[in-house]
């Protein structure tokens, strides 16, 4: 089964996307696409403060039409493990949602489905590493990073998601405002994100999500009818709007970081020498 | 009866047992040694609250971060209702709760690694049970350990035991099925799928645990069916023919022959739990096994000895000069005194060995801790098995006091009632077998001290006399035979058998004891 969102709010597809989680056939598997509006996304486990450098965030950055506007970023914590990734409208999400049975056996199933769907599509170079990314790139030396992928694991069911840059206009800002300055100063019990390269595949989204809609359709045969989520009442369904609200949410953002420190001078527990204070 | 409560061991024993309060105490019948959870075959606990394993994540992963706890002790759970997130990498696992039940306790804290195969949550399991989820409580149980040479599980029980605090409580509920059960044989999974006879999961969990075979225990439930109580009944018809006598010979293990095994023609195993007292015995002899032995008998002159004991107990029957206690005086109270005396003049053997240096001493030399009071163990037989409580700064106390302590002792052994203070604190060790059987033998020495004395039992023999112009003449004497065991580390044979004469002087006359009286 395949579905679409046609919003573009990070929070309703998060939602919509637990949703099916949780509530779908235990034996069924499902794909889910969707493209938010730009969004800083970090894992379940991440410190923001460390991850994302918050300044320029709220400043918003700048619109690629017009260099004086600035265009809003959202900060979002998603309920799958993992680092943190910038969202824009030129990012395709995609989530496969399966029995966890068929997962414990292959993590990297459904990445390599995703990868066949742009091998198909002219991207030869496209393949899987070690991490569960989608990479590409000449050599193994000179890979660029396309799409990370998470997971998110509960009784019978397994949540395999993944993000991809096909043509987003912001990839230089993308560095600067995944790079905290406070990173120096802290230390944290979460997980850390391993930075990478990144690129775009240079591809339209349509032509995207028509080649995963087809790859997955190849390897779960079986009726698949291509649903538009309705947002609007997706957005009303009680369970949806309260999983909205939750992740809308400054004690779920912020409040849920892991144990960290944060001192401006060495101590014993961390005694790294500090950067100079700004 | 020649081995003692390390002193160390109980007091451990306690605070494990004030960590582990949750556990339910139910089988045990006494409050001396104050540590139910260790009573693994009585199953009722085990029932009732059970420790949780971390189920494999996948991808080879070991350990992982509890995010998020969604419980707290005290919470009821369902079946499937979340219990905690973990993170590894980048996959977020919701673990779900496997039973229906209550929490007891969390074994991390939010933000701390979990092991994967160990226990993260105790539950307080209610309801019926499936098999498969109790395979999932208890560790898998490696083959090699089961058949591994005795010294191994008990060493690694030993570790667990020095970990006082509530992370090793768990990890000793997982041990001790597996461990000190060194003689149960494990029973192959296969049984669990093809047994024929009708018993409730709960039923068969528990008769794995004792290693009995479902199929040969009657069963008196509906149907046929074999309750727990059945079980029980089984293992006390099998323990009863062998021992639970605790006052063995060394060289000779704990009567584990059962006089019916020789009857049946084939060899029959029977591997029977040991009671708690064994198991202690077993760990601290082991411990003791670092000590070279060595021993030095003797044979006492008790005549005298006998003479004047039935001199002081006709007046302390008429006069009752004793607080009203002790009204009858045994040898053993002359011996104690005479041995502290002794010690007196050789203190070496009051001692004990430090060898890890704990003390402040820095270094890894072995040293010598010499110590004032005379506080001797007398190993007692009880009931409950082989028993050493403590008689406190023998130095200070004089005959009909060491008599007095002697008799509470006693009492509160019988009863079952002996505290860890009565057991703790000993520096030198006697026991009297001889009141049992036995003339010569080779006491173990206790951990923590250097020296024991064991007493033989008392005979007449034929000697020749000693008075001056008879010595032909053939005359009655009450002997006993002294065995003196002490640690060839630091006391040498000289030393020991200085120390064995004075006390037989004493012995021999005790009116020397008048000498010496302040």
């Amino acid at each position: 089964q395949v579905y679409t969102s046609p919003s573009r709010n990070p929070y309703l597809n998060l939602a919509i996307e637990q949703y099916l989680l949780r509530n779908c056939a235990k034996s069924s598997t499902i794909l889910f696409l969707y493209v938010n509006r730009p969004c800083v996304v970090i894992g379940r486990n991440q410190n923001p403060w460390m991850e994302v450098n918050l300044d320029l965030l709220r400043c918003g950055i700048p619109s690629p039409t017009a260099s004086s506007k600035h265009v809003p970023v959202d900060l979002v914590r998603r309920r799958s493990g993992g680092g943190t990734v910038f969202h824009d409208l030129g990012n395709v999400n995609w989530s496969v949602i399966c029995p966890s049975a068929s997962f414990d056996f292959d993590r990297n199933r459904h990445a390599e489905m995703v990868s066949r769907a742009l091998r198909r599509l002219g991207v030869a170079d496209a393949r899987v590493n070690d991490r569960h990314d989608i990479v590409v790139g000449p050599s193994e030396k000179e890979t660029y990073k396309v799409s990370g992928s998470a997971y998110k694991l509960i009784t019978g069911r397994a949540l395999h998601h993944g993000t991809l840059l096909l043509s987003s206009p912001h990839l230089p800002v993308v560095s600067s405002l995944l790079r905290s300055p406070a990173e120096g100063y802290m230390q944290s019990k979460g997980v850390r994100s391993v930075r990478s390269p990144i690129r775009n595949v240079d591809l339209g989204n349509e032509e995207f999500i028509d080649a995963v809609i087809g790859e997955f359709g190849k390897m779960y045969e079986g009726g698949t009818g291509v649903v538009d989520v309705d947002a609007e009442t997706a957005g009303e369904a009680t369970w949806i709007a309260e999983e909205m609200e939750t992740i809308d949410s400054a004690d779920w953002r912020f409040g849920q970081t892991p144990q960290f420190t944060f001192s401006t001078h060495p101590t014993e527990e961390d005694p790294r020498p500090r950067p100079p204070l700004p | 009866m020649f081995w003692q409560q390390s002193s160390r061991a109980v007091r451990q024993q306690w605070r494990l047992c004030n960590g582990l309060r949750q556990h339910v105490a139910k089988s045990s019948p006494s409050a001396f040694i104050p540590h139910p959870a260790r009573s693994f075959h009585a199953a009722r606990s085990l029932l009732a609250v059970k420790p949780v394993l971390l189920a494999d994540i996948g991808e080879g992963i070991v350990e992982c971060e509890i995010i998020q706890w969604f419980v707290e002790p005290g919470a009821h759970v369902e079946e499937f209702s979340p219990l905690c997130e973990v993170q590894s990498d980048k996959a977020s696992v919701e673990i779900t709760s496997r039973f229906a039940g209550v929490v007891k306790k969390l074994h991390y804290d939010a933000g701390e690694m979990a092991k994967v195969g160990k226990p993260f949550v105790d539950i307080d399991i209610q309801g019926d049970v499936k098999q498969e989820d109790l395979e999932a409580l208890t560790p898998p149980e490696a083959p090699a350990e089961e058949n591994k040479p005795t010294p191994g599980p008990v060493a690694g029980q030993s570790s667990t035991i020095s970990t006082p605090g509530a992370a090793s409580a768990a990890q000793i509920q997982g041990s001790v099925p597996s461990a000190p059960a060194g003689h149960v044989a494990p029973i192959s999974t296969e049984q669990k799928g093809k047994h024929a006879s009708l018993a409730t999961p709960a039923t068969r969990h528990l008769s794995k645990e004792l290693g009995v075979e479902l199929s040969h225990v009657p069963g008196t439930g509906k149907d046929g069916r074999v309750l727990k109580e059945d079980i029980y009944r089984f293992l006390e018809k099998r323990n009863s023919s062998p021992t639970e006598n605790a006052s063995p010979e060394p060289p000779t293990p704990a009567g584990l022959v059962s006089s019916d095994i020789a009857a049946s023609g084939a060899q029959e195993e029977t591997p029977m739990p040991m009671t708690r007292t064994q198991e202690m015995m077993f760990k601290t002899m082991t411990r003791s096994l670092n000590i070279p032995h060595f021993l030095y008998a003797d044979e006492v002159d008790f005549t005298s000895l006998v003479e004047l004991r039935n001199r002081l107990n006709k007046v302390l029957h008429k006069s009752g000069l004793s607080d009203g206690q002790v009204n009858k005086l045994s040898y053993l109270p002359f011996i104690i005194k005479a041995v502290s005396m002794s010690l007196y003049k050789y203190p070496i053997l009051n001692a004990r060995v430090d060898v890890e240096g704990a003390n402040g001493n820095g270094s890894s030399k072995p040293t010598l801790v010499l110590r004032s009071q005379h506080n001797i163990g007398v190993a007692m037989d009880t009931p409950q098995g082989l028993l050493v409580p403590v008689v406190k700064n023998v130095n200070s106390l004089n005959i009909l006091g060491i008599a007095a302590e002697l008799a509470r002792l006693q009492s509160l052994a019988v009863a079952g009632k002996l505290s860890p203070q009565d057991m703790s604190g000993g520096t030198i060790t006697v026991s009297n077998i001889g009141s049992i059987g036995g003339t010569y033998l080779s006491p173990v020495v206790v951990e923590r001290e250097v020296a024991i004395l064991g007493i033989g039992r008392m005979r007449t023999v034929p000697a020749f006399s000693t008075a001056p112009g008879e010595e032909d003449k053939v005359v009655r004497r009450q002997v006993c035979n002294f065995s003196w065991s002490a640690d060839h580390r630091v006391v040498d044979g000289a030393t020991l058998a200085r120390a064995a004469e004075v006390v037989r002087t004493l012995v021999e006359e005790p009116d020397v004891m008048v000498m010496h009286l302040r």
